[in-house]
């Protein structure tokens, strides 16, 4: 299949970090690639690199050995104010443990990353972005008065909001309890459904795996079945 | 020890904090103290006998039979300023005229030179010759004119036991026999002369003694004895104390505000340990032992170091006072000082530590499972408050060892403290209203400031506090010597001539006029004692001011004048007309410490005349403008009868210093007084008490530093998540660099503007309330405070928290 078909491409990526012992691999020769709007679930135990994995894939680290192309562009000799440009805009994330700012409303929350990439709609795609999450009543409600399922919306409606092509979440469940969770997951997948992103997912919820196109299983930094 | 730059632990500022409070304690305590040692140590030379009456007019015979009578020892010594000529130029001297008994207690010390040995002396001069202050050297060996008699300058003068310290002594001694001072004329009827009776013996005999004399004193005498010795210099020392006071509890506030901050930095960063520990069992017990114990080694350490950098510093104090009490300042032995400031070290640490740290303690064990920090309840918020304040108290309470000015002072700094945060929250507040379109930048910075977990409006109400403390120090300081200095008018006089006879007056005026000398309009001076109020005898009065004794004994130079005096002001009433009618103006000052209002009718006893008339105005005066002040003014019909000497002012310059000589020679009782000297005195007593304040002034800069840090590294870890998410989200460097840079901006700059409009509010209190001069406002102290605070808080936030912009977007993954 053409390159151009694929938004994320990974290339025999290892990352090895120092530590006090001596050198400890996290990723050992990963390559495989993302389709435009595929919804993949990245799976493993504790430690197994999935957070890393992810990290390298969104362009927020960099790999110690082989290559990624993160929307056609090379990110391993990229340094982090390149990539930062790269994702500005075309990435979203969303957290396990939300990572909205305190102090601010919904909103703005939402406006940050649209108006970090220039955007001079950032006001009204924010509250697009809000409504589609159900949260138009409390646009002005400062975050930290908001339930944890209507915190996570709002990082919902963050990472939505500039209409990226990739949306990376790590654990987008793991701090909510079963129905909230099960919410929050359809409105994800809803939503990709809708802008046709492309979503990368790391989880440990079988609703979220089933629900993935394709699961990707690591085991102490090794692909095992993709 | 090695800091780590990016994670200063949360103890090691904690210590230095309270280092600095014990070190500032330990400083004051100790200089406070010597200064004390010092007076009492004096105390018993302190009158050069067991007991002393003061006059201002020749004292009884009698009194030297009642105590010869009663076994005691007598002698009598006079006192007077003059003007001597000193390589042509008149200088000022005060004259002591000794017995042969002099001094009945301690000892005179003299020398033959500067440079040689003193030597001790039971006897003051013989007759013909005159023993000399160290600022007369040059005189030594060769012949003085005192008035009418020539004296032998035969010794240098170098200690003597009933002189208070330079600083009440603005003229240098002559010593000389009572014996002579008739054959040299100075004294005439009216001349400003303090007449001295002391008594030595058995203390059996001084008490029985003390008793008959105090039935038998007439009005405008005073006696003294080791209680009451040296009044004005004990007025001083408190004076001296209570300036320390106010420098020393500005800088423990701020000390005090440092360990505050560093607490709850402290605690918030144990929260984690506290609450994994408490997951694997441990017990509440077990954690207070622990944490008690830390605690006690930190006390421990802190005031182990605290008390030696406070040991050293009082060595540059004691060089900025040394000389203000004439002597020396005596060691002290002993750990009284190193305690209290142990004490005061344990206070502190012990009031806003340990609550933060118990608040710590009740972390939740589930915080192990959720990274939100839990929000101390209601009740431990109060706990904290109320432990901070008692402890604040009772610093208070040992420092100022009053409770009503603790009370007053915990009063003052609950209010600041309780305001701070809702007017900086309002400011931010009211910024954060406009325009809801936009959110980066101005709206996100603003929206970190109001952000409650990051505790920033706390930690911006500390760094005010600390800035208003030091704006109070160091500018007001400033504002308030401007204001004083800009009260004097261009033309200042440059020598006050007193004593000037009636008779010689018009001669006087003639002479200044021949030599085209500017000089003022003579003013009379009758020396009158207040004798009745309203009818009433004034030793029958119970006054309520503490001051109104003194009064009342004092001797006051009544005046007239037909217009109102420079720079007086009439508080209430109307200004002495020509009616011809019995009419006296009185000063504020005095109209309060003798509770007189309008229409009040006054005796004074002049001499054996006896002058009565009603309190027609009360006059606010300018002491400071160095232009002839009186605290009682009449009308010319009441007093112009009544035996007087006259005063006025003049400029002098160089040209015509020679003339001065023929004036003293022609009129011998005319005493001058040279104002640009005593200006300078001033000046330079000005400039040593702000050298000892700006001395506390630089561990106040240490404590600001300490909160500085404290604050940055509080909301450090928040930064570098939030910097991660917004990495992460797409922010590149320099937005990140901006962001930064601007919220310590703003937060320096909305610090500084709210310090400088309190720092200005209690500048204008304490100059109007505390030291009666006018406020001068200054544009100055409000662009300082911005400046500074948002300079400050710039650099040092963008330095400390460097590491926070180039932080990576991974963090916000693993946080």
């Amino acid at each position: 299949m053409a390159e151009e078909n694929f938004c994320i491409i990974l290339d025999q990526v290892g990352k090895t970090v120092e530590t006090p012992e001596g050198k400890l691999d996290i990723l050992i020769n990963i390559s495989f690639q993302v389709r435009f709007q595929e919804a993949v679930v990245i799976k493993g135990a504790s430690g197994s690199g999935k957070t890393t994995l992810l990290g390298l894939m969104a362009g927020l680290d960099q790999p110690s050995s082989g290559d990624i192309s993160l929307l056609g562009k090379g990110m391993a000799t990229r340094n982090e104010e390149q990539r930062s440009a790269i994702r500005a805009g075309k990435v979203g994330f969303v957290f396990q443990s939300f990572h909205l700012l305190q102090g601010a409303t919904a909103l703005q929350n939402v406006m940050l990353p649209l108006e970090l990439s220039g955007s001079d709609q950032a006001f009204e795609l924010a509250q697009t972005s809000l409504e589609k999450v159900g949260l138009a009543p409390k646009t002005h409600t400062p975050v930290e008065h908001l339930s944890g399922g209507e915190q996570q919306r709002v990082a919902i409606a963050r990472a939505y909001a500039p209409r990226p092509s990739i949306l990376f979440a790590d654990e987008p469940t793991g701090n909510l309890d079963a129905v909230t969770g099960h919410q929050i997951a359809d409105l994800m997948f809803d939503l990709r459904d809708e802008l046709g992103t492309t979503l990368v997912l790391v989880t440990h919820e079988n609703e979220l795996l089933e629900r993935g196109d394709r699961q990707i299983l690591l085991e102490s930094g090794r692909l095992i079945s993709q | 020890m090695k800091i780590r730059r990016a994670t200063i632990h949360s103890y090691w500022l904690m210590f230095v904090a309270t280092v600095i409070t014990v070190s500032i304690v330990t400083s004051s305590q100790l200089i406070t103290g010597r200064i004390g040692l010092l007076l009492d140590r004096q105390a018993s030379e302190l009158l050069a006998a067991d007991l002393v009456v003061l006059s201002t007019e020749p004292l009884d015979d009698r009194y030297r039979e009642a105590a010869q009578d009663h076994r005691l020892e007598v002698s009598q010594s006079l006192s007077l300023r003059t003007a001597i000529f000193v390589d042509d130029s008149p200088q000022l001297v005060e004259l002591k005229a000794v017995d042969e008994s002099y001094p009945l207690r301690g000892r005179l010390e003299r020398a033959r030179q500067v440079t040689e040995t003193k030597s001790t002396s039971e006897q003051g001069p013989v007759r013909g010759e005159v023993w000399l202050d160290s600022k007369l050297a040059q005189l030594l060996g060769g012949n003085l004119d005192l008035g009418d008699r020539q004296f032998v300058a035969s010794w240098l003068l170098t200690y003597e036991p009933d002189r208070g310290g330079t600083i009440f002594n603005l003229a240098p001694r002559v010593l000389m026999n009572l014996a002579d001072l008739a054959d040299t004329g100075l004294v005439v009827p009216g001349s400003r002369v303090q007449y001295r009776m002391m008594f030595a013996g058995e203390q059996a005999d001084v008490t029985v003694f003390k008793n008959w004399l105090t039935n038998n004193l007439v009005p405008g005498e005073e006696i003294q004895d080791l209680e009451n010795a040296r009044p004005e210099m004990r007025r001083a020392l408190e004076r001296t104390r209570k300036f320390f006071s106010f420098a020393i509890v500005l800088t423990l506030v701020i000390a005090m505000a440092a360990i505050a901050i560093t607490a709850r930095y402290t605690s918030i960063q144990e929260m984690p340990k506290v609450a994994m520990l408490r997951a694997f069992g441990v017990s509440k017990r077990k954690l207070l032992v622990y944490y008690l114990r830390q605690l006690g080694l930190l006390w421990f350490s802190a005031t182990l170091a605290g008390g030696v950098i406070g040991w050293l510093s009082q060595f540059p104090l004691q060089w900025a006072l040394d000389g203000w009490f004439g002597r020396s300042l005596p060691q002290i032995i002993g750990i009284g000082p190193f305690l209290t400031a142990a004490l005061v070290g344990l206070l502190a640490l012990s009031g806003f530590s340990l609550p933060f740290l118990l608040n710590a303690m009740a972390t939740p064990p589930m915080q192990v499972l959720r990274t939100v920090v839990d929000r101390r309840s209601w009740f431990r918020g109060l706990m904290i408050s109320a432990s901070a304040i008692v402890a604040v108290f009772l610093v208070l309470m040992l420092l100022m060892q009053s409770s009503l000015l603790a009370m007053a002072t915990l009063m003052l700094i609950l209010v600041c403290a309780l305001l701070l945060p809702v007017i900086l929250g309002l400011m931010v507040k009211t910024l954060l209203l406009s325009s809801r379109r936009h959110f980066w930048l101005r709206q996100y910075l603003l929206s970190r400031l109001r952000a409650s977990s990051r505790g920033a409006i706390y930690v911006m109400s500390g760094f005010s506090l600390v800035l208003i403390a030091i704006l109070l120090i160091a500018v007001v300081k400033d504002e308030l010597l401007g204001a004083w200095q800009a009260q004097l008018p261009e033309d200042v006089p440059n020598y006050f001539m007193v004593n000037i006879r009636s008779d010689d007056v018009v001669e006087i005026n003639e002479f200044l006029k021949q030599r085209q000398i500017e000089a003022s309009a003579p003013y009379a001076l009758i020396r009158a004692r207040l004798a009745q109020i309203n009818g009433v005898r004034v030793e029958d009065i119970k006054f309520d001011h503490p001051r109104a004794p003194h009064q009342i004994i004092h001797t006051f130079n009544i005046s007239y004048a037909e217009a109102l005096p420079d720079q007086n002001k009439i508080v209430s009433g109307e200004w002495i007309n020509d009616s011809g009618d019995a009419q006296i103006s009185v000063e504020s000052g005095v109209a309060e410490r003798l509770g007189l209002s309008l229409g009040d009718e006054l005796t004074f006893s002049v001499g054996s005349s006896v002058m009565k008339g009603p309190v027609t105005s009360i006059r606010s005066v300018v002491w400071e403008n160095f232009k002839p002040n009186f605290y009682l003014m009449t009308n010319a019909g009441l007093v112009q009868d009544l035996p007087q000497t006259w005063l006025l002012s003049a400029t002098i310059g160089e040209q015509n210093k020679a003339d001065l000589k023929q004036l003293l020679k022609r009129f011998p009782s005319v005493t001058l007084l040279d104002i640009t000297e005593m200006m300078a005195r001033v000046q330079s007593l000005v400039d040593k008490a702000s050298f000892a304040l700006q001395f506390f002034f630089l561990f106040a800069l240490a404590s600001a530093a300490i909160v500085l840090l404290a604050a940055i590294q509080t909301g450090r870890h928040e930064r570098e998540v939030e910097s991660s998410l917004l990495r992460a989200l797409g922010a590149r460097s320099r937005q990140l660099y901006r962001v930064h840079i601007l919220e310590f901006t703003l937060m320096g700059t909305l610090i500084g503007f709210f310090s400088a409009a309190i720092a200005t509010l209690a500048g204008w209190a304490i100059s109007v309330y505390f030291f009666n001069i006018e406020y001068q406002f200054s544009v100055m102290v409000w662009v300082y405070s911005v400046v500074s605070a948002s300079l400050v808080l710039t650099i040092a936030g963008t330095l400390v928290s460097r590491r926070v912009y180039n932080v990576s977007p991974m963090k916000i993954l693993r946080s």
